[in-house]
């Protein structure tokens, strides 16, 4: 506790010095504030080879109220740290949604009116802000998000003063990763190995052929995209614990962007990849090859879209994917312009993918 | 004409007895006969009282009897001096006289050419007497208004018309003081005087013509806002005339901006399509003694008819070759059915008189209105002459305005659609305004095809969505589901034709006929698409300009969220801020603006090239600026957002007209 309040401490600090710089800049120097911030985004990602991971580049941008563009800006995220500020000093936390909230009002007279934030991404783009002025990510200031990611395996995790224990019933439920991931302990882990699934419907399937028991595995899913407290989680497990983990995703350049989410991290989160990715995860499935391999019916195929093709074109491009398994899988794609989910193999029987599929790949790389 | 009247002498006895007796033969009941017997007689009216009795035919009605006084009077004014091609130099008053009885003083003086003295007394008292039975283009067509005016006075007062004529022919002015006989339609004359050079002459000029009359009238508001836009829309659409209006609220000029006059309309044969047998009668009498054939008759008559069709006409109407004054109505209704069923040429259109793209343009540039000063009107009695005055003159000068023009058939009768629209700068709000033959129509204009016209062109084609729109000129004043109202946006329909359809003969709204309403919507979609690319280039102003506005209500957000964290003298803090962002974010905003103009002008030109044909125009003192020299002067502070506009809008238009 007194870490964390220390901890907290440091955000207020760091918060009232940029309202003090703000201030002494308007009344002292008569010049126009700047808030500088690392630059987010597609441009200012670099893949660090040594690292493996995606990471931040040196590019800023300055924010500041000179630009009827730029003036809602700089005052979201003034209004957002005064937000982050009274949280903490009230010690109460909040998810992101409840910033969004507790923000919310609109600017401007009758005539001319409109909304301080048009919708929820702007103020999650002004706490991500508050993150990188701060250098100090959200968690730690009790701003989380909406917990989505799920996980059920012979795990206890003790939250605040209460134990979980994520064997419990392990066969008909899952537990819900807290997303204040700072206050999740890990106390004891007993499984061998952690298996990620793209969907928590496939994870359901799964827990309840019985693997969880049959491999002594921990079984993830991050419902879609991975949230950060998910991704810390596989994080620990992998480097903490010692624990191999395999990610399984559908076969489309969608399914393998989330993959990838945990073993290289994101764009968006280049600046906090130390955090949150996991570079020793092995992506094991589901290979393009996979659905000629396990004879996928043509009628349990997708074909690709535009967007699909394009994606699967820059793909090609990236470090990260050049080593001949990738190239050769992309290529397939390209060339086939077909795609398949996970739930395909549900057309092979409903234990086909827990009994059949995925010990097959795990077994080829000897997790198993 | 079935009426009960028993005042009026020459009863027609033969008419009635001859009813009488068809009954008494059909031995129907005997009630109904005696009733019939005993009550139905059939007289002659005459044309004065007719139109005394039924005067909602002309438009006089209860509160709109002022109202049309000083139309008619105008009209006829400006009739007058145009016709002659005479820059017509017009004053009008209207003052209350007797305010116990609701009697009201006109009078209406004109620089036209006068009336001959002898024909004075019946060209104001009798009905349905004017030179203006002709098929020509003109504003009054029926010889009744200058009458009724002088009949309500005969009927409601005792005072005499006074009228002070100079005719053109003549070297005198003549005084007459008038009253009309309703009962038999003649004036008559209490007296007559030649003023030339006397104390009580009243023209100063070559000629004119001056009436006075009183009439029994109440003036409630909105008559009286109703004689106001009259007077400034008819300054509108006649900017080469110099107008004045005296009233009890004060005195108000409008100043002639143009010394260009339309040529004047002239007289033209009728087309043989609307050919009627009582037509072909009065063309044929027309010749009369002249021992004239009537392959004569018809092609000296009637437009778009040649000798050799004429021959044509006659040989398909299977009549034998006399004299033309022989023929009888059976045969010449032969003749009438060949033209009705014949193809000829489409009419002439060289007669009528539009007012054309010079003096449109001049007339909605500088636009008047009349403004109601309401504050002097109690307390400040002892301003000077100027501030008494209740009422003013303003002129709205629109950021720009275009024009356009088509013609068309309407009934084979050839007609002249003029649009303009002006847009912007002084204007604030959306008005549609209708002419017809020079003159304003302001009732009625929910029924008017122009009304239609405006709601069924979209208003995409000025390149803006209907929510940009919205969202750009959201007023809680107008409501509306018209998009296009929500616009600084004055749009002028000008109908030219020898025969307008009016919807009444109030002559207040004008009837969908023929292909009018499709040359109309046309008109509107060539200015709409012409001025596409400013009003484009004025909504991304108008945008900035929001934005500028509300950029300030960030400032106090900003400032709660610094106090709210640390200590700071708030007041200092919001005082410095809005002092720092008024002088830096003009000036970024403007490099902004300037790359919109330039873009939408370059797509502007594109538009205009392939609206070659439309002309387009904007009136600016601004000289041309090179998008050099725009650059050099990101600097200027806000005030000259709109100047720089018009600048670039201005080089535009130079480059717009090389390629019209």
């Amino acid at each position: 506790m007194t870490m964390q309040n220390k901890r907290h401490q440091e955000i207020v600090t760091k918060i009232k010095k940029i309202m003090k710089n703000v201030s002494t800049d308007l009344i002292e120097l008569h010049k126009i504030p700047v808030l500088d911030l690392p630059k987010v985004g597609y441009d200012n990602t670099l893949w660090s080879k040594e690292k493996k991971m995606l990471t931040i580049g040196d590019k800023t941008v300055k924010i500041s109220p000179d630009t009827i563009k730029k003036i809602p800006t700089f005052s979201q995220y003034l209004v957002m740290a005064n937000a982050i500020r009274r949280l903490i000093e009230e010690d109460m936390e909040s998810t992101i949604r409840g910033m969004y909230y507790a923000t919310l009002s609109t600017v401007g007279d009758e005539k001319n009116k409109e909304k301080f934030w048009k919708n929820q991404d702007n103020s999650d783009d002004a706490i991500k802000a508050i993150e990188l002025l701060t250098k100090i990510p959200r968690e730690e200031f009790s701003v989380t998000s909406k917990p989505k990611g799920m996980i059920s395996g012979p795990i206890k995790l003790r939250v605040g003063g209460d134990l979980i224990d994520c064997s419990l019933g392990s066969r008909a439920t899952s537990q819900l990763i807290p997303t204040n991931i700072l206050d999740v302990e890990i106390e004891d882990v007993k499984a061998d190995f952690v298996m990620v699934v793209e969907k928590d419907t496939v994870l359901n399937n799964i827990r309840k052929s019985g693997f969880i028991q049959k491999y002594n595995a921990i079984l993830m899913t991050g419902s879609g995209e991975p949230d950060r407290a998910t991704r810390i989680m596989v994080k620990m497990l992998s480097e903490k614990w010692k624990k191999p983990v395999a990610v399984f995703a559908d076969a489309d350049p969608w399914g393998l962007g989330i993959a990838l989410r945990y073993k290289i991290g994101s764009e968006s989160l280049s600046y906090d990849s130390e955090r949150l990715v996991t570079p020793d995860v092995k992506i094991l499935g589901m290979m393009f090859s996979d659905i000629y391999d396990y004879n996928i019916p043509e009628v349990a195929r997708l074909s690709a879209s535009d967007e699909d093709i394009n994606r699967a074109n820059d793909m090609k491009k990236k470090p990260w994917l050049q080593d001949k398994q990738w190239q050769k899988e992309l290529n397939l794609f390209l060339k086939t312009k077909e795609k398949c989910e996970l739930d395909a193999f549900f057309k092979h029987g409903f234990k086909y993918l827990a009994e059949v599929y995925i010990p097959t790949k795990l077994r080829q790389v000897g997790i198993i | 004409m079935r009426t009960q009247l028993t005042s009026i002498p020459k009863t027609n006895e033969a008419v009635v007895v001859e009813k009488n007796s068809s009954h008494t033969n059909k031995n129907i009941n005997d009630k109904v006969n005696k009733i019939m017997k005993a009550k139905i007689k059939y007289n002659k009216k005459a044309e004065s009282e007719f139109f005394v009795d039924n005067s909602a035919l002309a438009g006089f009605t209860g509160e709109r009897i002022l109202y049309m006084a000083v139309r008619e009077l105008i009209e006829n004014a400006l009739d007058s001096c145009e016709t002659h091609h005479i820059l017509p130099d017009i004053s009008i008053s209207l003052k209350i006289y007797d305010q116990e009885n609701d009697l009201w003083i006109i009078s209406c003086q004109d620089n036209g050419i006068g009336i001959p003295q002898e024909k004075v007394p019946e060209a104001v008292c009798s009905f349905l007497t004017s030179g203006k039975y002709i098929e020509k283009q003109q504003r009054g067509l029926f010889g009744v208004g200058l009458k009724m005016i002088a009949a309500f006075s005969t009927k409601d007062t005792d005072n005499p018309i006074r009228v002070w004529s100079k005719s053109a022919d003549e070297a005198n002015e003549y005084f007459f003081e008038l009253r009309t006989d309703i009962g038999t339609n003649k004036p008559i004359v209490l007296s007559k005087k030649n003023t030339a050079n006397s104390r009580d002459s009243k023209i100063k000029e070559r000629h004119g013509f001056r009436i006075e009359t009183v009439l029994r009238a109440r003036l409630p508001p909105v008559t009286k806002n109703k004689i106001y836009d009259y007077i400034s829309q008819t300054s509108i659409i006649n900017p080469y005339a110099n107008l004045t209006f005296e009233s009890d609220d004060g005195k108000i000029n409008f100043e002639r901006r143009t010394t260009v006059m339309p040529n004047p309309a002239r007289e033209v044969l009728p087309h043989p399509a609307e050919m009627d047998l009582q037509t072909l009668k009065k063309a044929i009498s027309n010749f009369v003694n002249q021992r004239i054939t009537l392959q004569g008759v018809l092609s000296n008559s009637f437009q778009k008819l040649s000798s050799d069709k004429a021959k044509e006409i006659i040989s398909l109407s299977k009549i034998e070759t006399k004299s033309a004054d022989k023929y009888n109505e059976h045969e010449l209704i032969n003749v009438v059915n060949v033209c009705k069923n014949m193809r000829f040429q489409s009419p002439n259109t060289d007669h009528l008189s539009p007012i054309n793209q010079e003096i449109m343009t001049t007339g909605i540039t500088s636009e008047y209105v009349i403004v109601v000063n309401k504050e002097i009107s109690s307390n400040n009695a002892d301003k000077t002459q100027e501030n008494r005055n209740l009422i003013q003159t303003k002129i709205l000068k629109p950021a720009l305005t275009s024009y356009s023009q088509r013609t068309c058939v309407v009934n084979n009768r050839p007609m002249i659609i003029e649009c303009g629209i002006a847009y912007g700068g002084d204007i604030s709000s959306f008005k549609l305004f209708r002419f017809a033959n020079k003159i304003p129509l302001l009732y009625d204009e929910g029924s008017d095809v122009a009304r239609e016209v405006v709601s069924e062109v979209e208003i995409n084609k000025m390149g803006i969505t209907k929510k940009e729109v919205k969202e750009q000129f959201f007023n809680p004043q107008v409501k509306t589901d018209r998009t296009v109202e929500l616009l600084p946006l004055h749009i002028f329909f000008h109908i030219c034709s020898t025969k307008i359809p009016y919807k009444t003969a109030g002559k207040e709204s004008i009837a969908s006929e023929g292909e009018m309403k499709k040359y109309m919507k046309a008109c509107l979609s060539d200015l709409y698409r012409k001025v596409s690319a400013q009003i484009r280039k004025e909504l991304k102003m108008k945008d900035t300009e929001n934005r500028l506005r509300l950029y300030k209500h960030y400032i106090p957000l900003i400032v709660d969220a610094i106090s709210d964290s640390i200590n700071v003298d708030k007041k200092k803090l919001s005082d410095s801020f809005t002092s720092l962002v008024e002088k830096h974010v003009k000036k970024e905003d403007f490099s902004d603006d300037n790359n919109h103009i330039y873009e939408v002008s370059e797509i502007d030109n594109k538009n205009t090239y392939k609206n070659s044909a439309a002309k387009f125009e904007i009136k600016n003192d601004k000289i041309s600026t090179s998008k050099k020299k725009v650059r050099q002067n990101k600097n200027i502070n806000k005030t000259d957002v709109k100047q720089q506009g018009q600048t670039t809008m201005d080089g535009f238009n130079k480059k717009g007209k090389r390629q019209v």
